[in-house]
């Protein structure tokens, strides 16, 4: 268990992470304050917050917002990454991939003028927040593929074209819902900052920032653990719709 | 000496030569294959390519299948057609196949490739799996292969494709004699399947490859001059060391082998 590179069989894994998450539950525990609530107070209110609709209104807008962000966010990366082979796509694919520098907090005010009403403006934030991340990660994929790969297309006659959608598009489909996967994290992560710019639609972040205004820590808590066990939902949920789309992939 | 005859050129490289900036890695390399009719068989050409690692044979294997251009010269085949990418069959040292593409499904893509099969692709495919004895399992992935099964289902593909020139980039590399045995019969096999069936083997192995070659080449470097280039042509038939059983056990084949080593 603590020799480098250690093999350890399922039950003393499942005793070693049992044990890890008691331990820091007890520290979390005996560190509290009277400012940052006890876990035990935490779960009850997570198991209050799961009876009320509220909650579920909430999260089904933010997953909502966040999947339909997700959609056009996929479209558009996939559109310039997989024509990222032709010259004059890839310098742009290479732009979008600087744009993770930029700040949202500096674009808001162009996003308002640019859009209609709030759900245009949240949407079309998370939108350019995301699209640069997943550009990243899908070009990172296209540029690291194995030149004998492109080289047997060759040998069997494949045009330019051909040669595409072989290696990029269907060789790699499997990393779309990958990149999708590892890139939920930062949707999920601007969906609170992003529903704070509109409220009055509501949004688990939109509800976050109510609990903090009004110092119930143990309610943002709560909502803390609603966002990571959705978050590992999502992530279970997308490796297994890689593994059963793409069966080769469990055979790496 | 077996009767035999050397018909038309099917390949010719003329003053090849390969540079990357200032070092010159091929010069000079002239070199061609004939058309060997032999009576009663229909037979192809095992052709060798032999030389010491590092020498440039993968880059020479690069440009005759057109996957490199050479710096000067040109190889040109049928008809006087420069080669390009696809004019030849190529086998990767490392048996490339489409890692998410299930061997059938592999195959098929390579099979609607080759025009000559237009509507009996299916049908060549399977042909090709029963006689290479991959048949049970071409539903899997390359991952789920043995090394063995994964070089037969490479040459098929390339077969399957139609070009009658087959490339072979160290074929015998790393296997074990068992396997040896049998990438050997699977060569031969090939290239009993049509006369105009070319093999060219680039390879390091030097037993092997003359044992199943009618026509060596040896790559090396010569004295004073920088690059490797085609020192020496051995004619194996006329040495009676063509398209014989047991060539290995014979004395005029360990000199031939001598004479290789001595060269390289």
């Amino acid at each position: 268990m603590f020799v480098p590179f250690g093999k350890i069989n399922k039950q003393v894994l499942a005793i070693m992470v049992g044990g890890q998450a008691v331990l820091v539950l007890l520290l979390w525990h005996v560190s509290s304050n009277g400012l940052i609530p006890q876990p035990l107070k935490v779960a009850n209110a997570f198991l209050e917050l799961l009876q009320t609709k509220l909650l579920w209104d909430n999260v089904l807008t933010s997953l909502m917002l966040t999947l339909e962000a997700m959609f056009y966010s996929v479209l558009i990366t996939l559109f310039f990454t997989y024509l990222s082979v032709v010259p004059f796509f890839k310098t742009i694919a290479l732009f979008l991939v600087k744009c993770r520098y930029l700040t949202l907090t500096g674009l808001i005010f162009i996003f308002t003028l640019l859009t209609k009403d709030g759900s245009q403006l949240k949407l079309s934030l998370l939108v350019f927040g995301m699209v640069p991340f997943f550009v990243t990660s899908f070009l990172g994929v296209i540029l690291n593929i194995d030149k004998q790969q492109y080289e047997l297309c060759k040998t069997l006659g494949y045009t330019h074209w051909q040669t595409v959608y072989e290696v990029i598009i269907i060789g790699k489909a499997d990393q779309v819902l990958e990149i999708l996967r590892q890139n939920f994290a930062i949707s999920w992560l601007m969906i609170t900052l992003v529903e704070g710019y509109s409220m009055s639609e509501g949004g688990i972040g939109a509800l976050i920032i109510k609990y903090n205004k009004y110092n119930d820590l143990t309610n943002v808590l709560a909502l803390q653990l609603v966002i990571f066990l959705i978050g590992l939902g999502f992530d279970y949920l997308l490796g297994a719709l890689r593994k059963w789309f793409f069966p080769y992939t469990k055979l790496i | 000496m077996t009767i035999h005859t050397k018909a038309e050129v099917i390949l010719k490289a003329e003053n090849v030569q390969l540079s990357f900036g200032n070092t010159i890695i091929l010069r000079d390399i002239n070199f061609c294959i004939k058309n060997i009719l032999r009576p009663g068989y229909e037979q192809g050409q095992v052709v060798s390519l032999i030389g010491r690692s590092g020498i440039g044979k993968t880059q020479l294997f690069k440009i005759l299948s057109g996957l490199q251009h050479p710096t000067s010269g040109k190889v040109t085949i049928n008809n006087n057609n420069t080669i390009k990418a696809g004019d030849m069959g190529v086998i990767f040292q490392n048996y490339y196949l489409f890692e998410w593409r299930s061997i059938h499904t592999s195959l098929m893509l390579a099979a609607t490739q080759n025009k000559r099969l237009k509507g009996k692709e299916n049908e060549t495919v399977n042909k090709y799996l029963d006689d290479f004895g991959l048949k049970a399992i071409s539903g899997y992935y390359p991952q789920q292969l043995s090394g063995g099964q994964r070089q037969r289902a490479s040459i098929i593909q390339q077969l399957l494709k139609g070009s009658d020139f087959l490339l072979l980039d160290e074929p015998f590399s790393g296997l074990d004699v068992v396997m040896l045995d049998r990438v050997v019969s699977l060569l031969l096999q090939v290239s009993l399947s049509d006369e105009l069936k070319t093999l060219i083997i680039v390879s390091h192995d030097i037993e092997t490859a003359v044992a199943i070659s009618d026509t060596v080449f040896i790559m090396g470097e010569e004295a004073g001059k920088p690059g490797a280039t085609i020192k020496k042509e051995i004619d194996l038939i006329e040495r009676d060391l063509a398209w014989q059983k047991d060539v290995k056990l014979l004395k005029r084949f360990t000199e031939t082998i001598d004479e290789i080593k001595a060269a390289l």
